[in-house]
């Protein structure tokens, strides 16, 4: 089952929030909230924490993601728990 | 700028050598081990640390003014904060809660991530540990275009920083030099140590001004890319995956094999000289058959062990065993197995014992304990001449059903660890398996002193530690086998005394001192303890076939599982054999039971292949669980629990055999 999309309140418009599993290939978003609480720590020890800016290098399951010069692969289960925005002019 | 120096020296020991006692810790993938090998090279051992079963290593190093380094290689953490098994030990060790603090930590930065890097820098000022920071790979940050000012960070952070390139030895001295320098005051008298709640946002700001690195996601390395899109690559990814472990595991068998026979050749040589240099009794008997061959029973293992880890650390060097668990990962998770349980699986099939030691690889411990669990049941080479041996009695003059039978052996085990790992997992080792979070580390070149120092270190572990057991448990399986003492039968005798008779040509005069041999081993056998425990035992092996004969080869074979063979050739026609030839089969064959009935009916010799696959015949294997897993427990569940799988499924097997009329 796919999450659902999440609103979320910006200072200049509202933007949605979407699962990491539904950002095409290449796509640069910015990491928005881990549902996951359980992976949370080992995500931001990663380099994945509010707001940073990522790149999905992969998809599917798992998928590759990258985070400044770290690359981390992601099971679906978690992929999924990630929420993100992507930036305009994504393919 | 340097921070003042001032020295950190410990009460001297005799010798008046200041000795300090230095921790290295960082991220994993840092190239933490590789330094911490070319700070001590051979001067080194690897233990657990207290309490646990995370492996540690100790060693020592000079620095200038004849200091002593006392260095420990800390787990790599990439949080101290977090909940995390090695998190909470490398705590503990810095707050002195497991033995004295150190007195200085050196910490390894890679300079291809500095910003993630810096945030256990920051946690370190938190906690005002004296450091030294190693910039590591520096040259695969300057190849990338990537350029850090280390004196601009040394002031940032008010510790030494020595940029270096561990793999190489590039700054070793340096860091020497300051680790001889390293003030005493801690980072109070340097920068302002970060606010605990914003590390990851100090780390990010320090990063952006000492580097070029950009904090843009769009910066990536190409190479590693490209390499990436075929190797973790659902169907290239997989091929490439076969490919490799393919011939890791084909040099396991290959080129293990060499030093092993060489091993074996050696020790026989050994306790034949012991044999000749001794008078005969029960003293010569126990250093030649016990002690030596219950040494050589060890040491066996050893190629094995060594070579594994070598060719392991290279692949982790290179950062290729990342990708591997990655790609495994689909197919494991399937059965609560982590991605990384592929290379203890894999190399099981040479032998459990260096297959359940690599589990240090996996990092979650429930994760550990189920691949520990389930690693014997993979078909290992000890198994071979026993299925050989079997396959070939069921099926006669078929070779293409004999094949089939052994393939259907290597399926059967491994059908049997996933199914053990899924009961496993949503039972004893209930709980929620941990869905992947893996660091795809950069590709580098791997460092072959690295690799022979783990293997050097990780052979010298097993000797150490389940060796000493190994070899004990060989001698009373020896002495089980070799006593008491019976006398020869007089059928024996009197075959000695035709032999004596002049008039009889050499050749039928040998064959009649073989079967007098022959006989002599088979009543010794059956009179030793072993056989009179099979005796006492056969009742409970009677529904799966075995009469008492097939009982004491399942009790000897216990031991390590080749032994089946020799013990059944030795019952069969006296003479220990551990390659089987046409003549052992023959002999074995025609062996009978008590009521003249023959030993191994094709419903008998499949219950005993189903056996021999399932069983936990192999008690230096439960010895390495038990100091893997931290005691008896694990041990004890994997011995009853592969048992008495073993024994069901034979048991089911041969009683259907017999109702479809096949015994």
């Amino acid at each position: 089952m796919v999450p659902p999309a999440t609103s979320v309140e910006s200072p200049r418009s509202t933007v949605v929030a979407v699962p990491l599993t539904t950002v095409p290939v290449g796509a640069v978003a910015k990491l928005h909230e881990v549902t996951d609480v359980d992976s949370r720590p080992v995500l931001r020890s990663l380099g994945l924490t509010d707001d940073c800016v990522l790149r999905l290098c992969q998809v599917g399951d798992p998928c590759i993601v990258q985070v400044k010069s770290t690359r981390i692969g992601l099971s679906n289960a978690v992929a999924r728990c990630l929420y993100v925005v992507p930036e305009a002019g994504n393919r | 700028m340097v921070p003042a120096v001032e020295t950190l020296d410990r009460a001297p020991s005799s010798s008046a050598a200041p000795v300090r006692r230095i921790a290295l810790i960082g991220n994993p993938n840092t190239g933490k081990t590789t330094l911490f090998n070319a700070l001590c090279g051979v001067r080194a051992k690897t233990s657990n640390f207290p309490g646990t079963t995370t492996a540690m290593r100790t060693g020592h190093a000079e620095a200038p003014g004849h200091v002593t380094l006392d260095v420990l290689d800390l787990p790599g953490v990439y949080d101290l904060e977090i909940d995390a098994p090695e998190s909470r030990i490398a705590a503990a060790l810095l707050e002195g809660a497991r033995g004295p603090a150190p007195d200085a930590v050196v910490v390894i930065v890679d300079a291809c991530n500095l910003a993630r890097n810096l945030v256990l820098v920051g946690q370190l000022l938190v906690r005002r540990v004296r450091m030294v920071v190693a910039l590591n790979m520096v040259d695969l940050a300057e190849r990338r275009g990537l350029s850090i000012d280390a004196p601009a960070l040394e002031a940032r952070l008010g510790v030494p920083v020595v940029p270096m390139v561990a793999r190489t030895g590039r700054g070793l001295p340096a860091l020497r030099e300051a680790l001889e320098r390293v003030h005493p005051g801690g980072p109070g008298s340097g920068a302002e140590a970060p606010a605990a709640a914003a590390v990851s946002r100090w780390a990010d700001e320090a990063a952006a001004v000492v580097s070029s690195e950009t904090a843009s996601a769009h910066a990536h390395d190409r190479f590693t890319e490209r390499l990436d899109g075929v190797l973790t690559h659902p169907v290239f990814g997989l091929a490439a995956f076969i490919a490799i472990m393919g011939t890791l595991f084909w040099i396991l068998f290959a080129l293990a094999t060499v030093p092993m026979d060489l091993i074996e050749a050696t020790f026989a040589e050994m306790g034949t000289l012991v044999e000749r240099l001794l008078p005969e009794g029960p003293v010569r008997d126990l250093v030649a058959q016990g002690i030596v061959g219950g040494i050589a029973g060890t040491v066996v293992f050893l190629p094995q062990i060594c070579l594994l880890f070598f060719l392991i650390t290279l692949l982790e060097d290179t950062g290729y065993l990342a990708r591997a668990a990655f790609v495994m990962d689909r197919w494991l998770s399937r059965f609560g197995l982590p991605g990384h349980a592929f290379v203890p699986l894999l190399t099981a099939h040479a032998c459990a014992l260096p297959g359940i030691m690599s589990t240090r690889l996996i990092p979650d411990l429930r994760d550990r304990l189920t691949t520990i669990l389930v690693a014997p049941f993979m078909s290992c080479s000890a198994r071979l001449p026993v299925y050989v041996l079997l396959t070939t009695l069921l099926f006669a003059d078929r070779p293409g059903l004999a094949g089939l039978a052994f393939a259907g052996c290597y399926l059967l085990g491994a059908l049997a660890a996933l199914f053990t790992a899924k009961l496993f997992g949503s039972t004893i080792l209930k709980g929620r398996a941990k869905p992947m979070i893996l660091e795809l580390p950069s590709y580098k070149t791997p460092s072959l002193r690295n690799a022979l120092l783990t293997a050097r270190d990780q052979g010298l572990s097993f000797l150490s530690t389940a060796g000493t057991v190994i070899v004990a448990i060989c001698i009373v399986m020896w002495w089980l086998s070799a006593y008491p003492k019976v006398d020869a039968p007089p059928e024996a005798a009197r075959l000695r005394a035709a032999a004596e008779a002049p008039a009889l040509p050499n050749d039928q005069a040998a064959a009649l001192l073989a079967e007098a041999d022959a006989l002599e081993v088979k009543t010794a056998q059956a009179g030793s303890f072993a056989g009179r425990i099979g005796h006492t035992l056969a009742p409970a092996f009677e529904p799966l076939g075995f009469d008492w004969q097939l009982t004491v080869g399942v009790l000897t074979s216990f031991l390590a599982r080749e032994v089946f063979v020799s013990t059944m050739s030795v019952l069969a026609a006296g003479q220990a054999a551990t390659d089987v030839d046409e003549g052992v089969v023959a002999k074995i064959r025609a062996m009978t039971r008590d009521d003249g009935r023959p030993v191994f009916t094709p419903a008998t010799a499949a219950s005993a292949l189903v056996f021999f696959v399932l069983a936990m015949q192999c008690l230096p294997t439960l010895t390495v669980t038990r100091k893997e897993t931290g005691g008896l427990k694990y041990a004890a569940l994997q011995l009853g629990y592969m048992s008495g799988l073993a024994y069901a499924a034979a048991f089911v097997l041969y009683q259907s055999l017999r109702a479809a009329g096949v015994a």
